[in-house]
């Protein structure tokens, strides 16, 4: 067997061993532990994605799921989410919350990535008063940063804290202007690379160009998604603890795990129906 | 004197702001101190206020019109002028708040009736094409019955209106601080509180062709308004204070404990409890002193200070508890954080906002209404 197929069948157990200490106590500790054996649930997930994408749009239902259990707090998804989407200096889609929990010497750890919960009764899309943030086809809630006129009030509706807004920061705007390099806030959109979010490509030019003055969110990277390719959070978690998927594909991965009792979703009391679920 | 003190203080305040402006127009709004967690500040709170203002304006102007009690007689067209002024002032501190006010249009041609803002941002329009309506009415045909009509109209509006900007926040079910019921029966309270305070020092300052004996019992009447809602208002923030204390839900003792203890804690104690609300009812209840123009005009002063800052401490508290516990501490950035005090920059433009008020009332009084008044007079 190669390096490369052992890493394949092995990797995912090995993270739950290393994540999952409650497997030592004899309860279930892995999701689907079972096909977790059997192949990289990356693969399984790609497959699902491509069979989905089959189907027409108004028919997918796309969901996240996140293994709190089989998080370690690494951030590789806010990261990832941040490179994938180009994310400006002070917007973030994808945090992880962290909480030091117990008192020494029994002291551990609790992480909570945060996604947008792509609510199916979004306060967000409610209050927007020009329609510029809805839900697409298929349920994920968009932003039209050419429609969007900036009045925050999404923000503020969101339960979830899962909107910034880009105030159009770039990363290289503090740095002094020599000639012949490339540095200084005003060059950045030559070499900033533009975000192709929504399939378009958004280059941030000036101070007043969208979506620069808009309201910005997670969108489970459509862009990627069209092309049967897994968001960038889903891809880049190294303990394999975000799923994605369709859940209305009985036999996809995501079906399998939110079909489970120690599914939950954040803030269920405002009934919101978010489409992120948390196994704990 | 105190004419020519508030045309300078105006003047110097529009001029003040008019870098703000420039600033906000042409550099965007990095130097604005709000952000992705307390996203509305300074501007959403000074538009509360003035929309507020405005709506207590015309509803005072009904006392002449409308209701036609004798001590108000007179007095119609200025308040309604005051409103036709404060309102525009508001919306240009709401605009000012927009990362895209050039797209303001779509709030009209594209506008989505499921939110409020959409709902308000018209319901506004419509109540300032009814202010200037009964303006028009007031000049033309002050004792017709459409005078009457139009003045109803408008009452009714102004009382929606600002119950709805109460609504536009304590709709959020996501913000405990401002999701309670008595939000939006609050702020018609708080426009006609500030409508009175505001002419308490219109009257006191600015008008003192008023005949004597009117102008003390109006200032008298006045000052009983002003008791009355001040009363009313105490009672409304004692009771949703006290029950959030209580209830003990963790969001509202963040937000509760941030006005009462918190970084910005004068706001409440001293500038709203005490100078806008304490010394104000103190003084007003002397009827010697609330009848002398002077001492009435400064308790007005006051009183609009007073709830400019209760206006503030409504907005922002709302937003200093984390939607998600840990979120701020979670990625660090610009604008990624729970503190807010405006930058010189949003009360440069506020600043700007406040000094169109303060020319606009004074202008308008001193020539315009004037100058109108002798217009429909020819033309008759």
């Amino acid at each position: 067997m190669t390096e490369a197929n052992l890493l394949q069948k092995y990797a995912s157990e090995v993270f739950a061993g290393l994540v999952a200490p409650v497997a030592e106590l004899g309860i279930s500790a892995a999701p689907a532990a079972d096909a977790l054996a059997k192949e990289d649930v990356l693969v399984r997930m790609e497959r699902e994605l491509k069979r989905a994408l089959e189907k027409p749009a108004s028919e997918r239902r796309w969901v996240m799921v996140i293994d709190l259990r089989r998080c370690i707090g690494c951030h590789a998804c806010t990261v990832a989410c941040v490179a994938e989407n180009k994310l400006p200096p002070g917007v973030v889609y994808r945090p992880v919350m962290t909480e030091e929990v117990g008192t020494y010497p029994n002291v551990t750890m609790k992480f909570l990535p945060r996604p947008c919960m792509q609510c199916e009764k979004s306060p967000c899309t409610e209050v927007c008063p020009v329609t510029a943030t809805y839900h697409d086809e298929e349920g994920v809630v968009v932003v039209d940063y050419e429609q969007c006129i900036g009045c925050r009030a999404c923000m503020a509706a969101c339960p979830y804290g899962a909107r910034t807004f880009d105030f159009g920061y770039t990363y290289t705007e503090q740095l002094p202007v020599f000639d012949g390099a490339i540095v200084g806030g005003e060059n950045a959109a030559g070499y900033e690379h533009a975000s192709q979010e929504y399939g378009e490509a958004w280059k941030r030019e000036g101070r007043h160009e969208s979506p620069v003055g808009n309201v910005r969110k997670c969108h489970f990277c459509l862009h990627r998604i069209k092309d049967g390719i897994l968001p960038a959070c889903t891809t880049t978690c190294i303990g394999r603890a975000t799923y994605f998927g369709d859940a209305n594909d009985p036999d996809s991965l995501v079906t399998e795990l939110i079909n489970k009792p120690n599914v939950i979703r954040l803030k269920e009391e405002l009934g919101t129906e978010p489409r992120v679920y948390y196994i704990v | 004197m105190t004419k020519k003190i508030s045309y300078a203080v105006g003047a110097l305040a529009l001029l003040f702001g008019l870098w703000g402006v420039y600033i906000r127009l042409f550099e965007g709004e990095q130097s604005a101190n709000y952000g992705s967690y307390i996203g509305w500040g300074l501007w959403v709170a000074m538009y509360l206020f003035l929309a507020g203002l405005a709506a207590g304006a015309y509803m005072l102007a009904a006392f002449d019109y409308l209701f036609n009690v004798p001590q108000f007689k007179g007095t119609g067209k200025t308040m309604l002028w005051a409103a036709l002024v404060t309102l525009p002032a508001g919306l240009a501190s709401i605009g000012m708040d927009l990362g895209h006010m050039d797209r303001i249009w779509k709030v009209y041609l594209q506008p989505n009736f499921t939110s409020f803002l959409a709902i308000m941002v018209w319901g506004y329009t419509i109540f300032l094409i009814l202010i200037a309506v009964s303006l028009y009415f007031a000049f033309t045909a002050p004792d017709k019955k459409v005078m009457k009509v139009v003045m109803w109209i408008g009452f009714v509006t102004a009382i929606l209106v600002a119950g709805g900007v109460g609504f536009l926040l304590g709709g959020n079910a996501a913000r405990l601080y401002w999701h309670v019921g008595l939000l939006p029966v609050q702020f018609p309270v708080f426009a006609i509180a500030s409508g009175a305070a505001l002419m308490l020092l219109i009257v006191g300052w600015f008008m003192p062709n008023l005949e004597e004996k009117q102008r003390g019992d109006l200032l008298w009447l006045l000052a009983i308004i002003t008791i009355a809602t001040s009363v009313a208002k105490l009672y409304f923030l004692v009771a949703d204070y006290t029950q959030s204390l209580y209830g003990g839900a963790t969001d509202n003792l963040i937000a509760v404990n941030y006005v009462l203890n918190g970084p910005h804690a004068f706001m409440f104690w001293g500038v709203q409890i005490v100078l806008g609300l304490l010394i104000p009812v103190l003084v007003l209840a002397q009827p010697k002193l609330a009848k002398n123009g002077f001492v009435a005009g400064l308790m007005g002063l006051f009183l609009l200070i007073g709830y400019a800052a209760a206006r503030i401490l409504i907005v922002v508290p709302g937003q200093v508890a984390e939607m998600m516990p840990g979120q701020a501490a979670a990625f660090h950035g610009p604008k990624l954080t729970l503190e807010y005090t405006p930058s010189l920059m949003e009360w440069s433009v506020t600043s700007a906002v406040m000094g169109f008020a303060i020319l606009g009332i004074l202008i308008g009084m001193d020539y315009l209404l004037g100058y109108l008044a002798r217009f429909t007079e020819a033309k008759k």
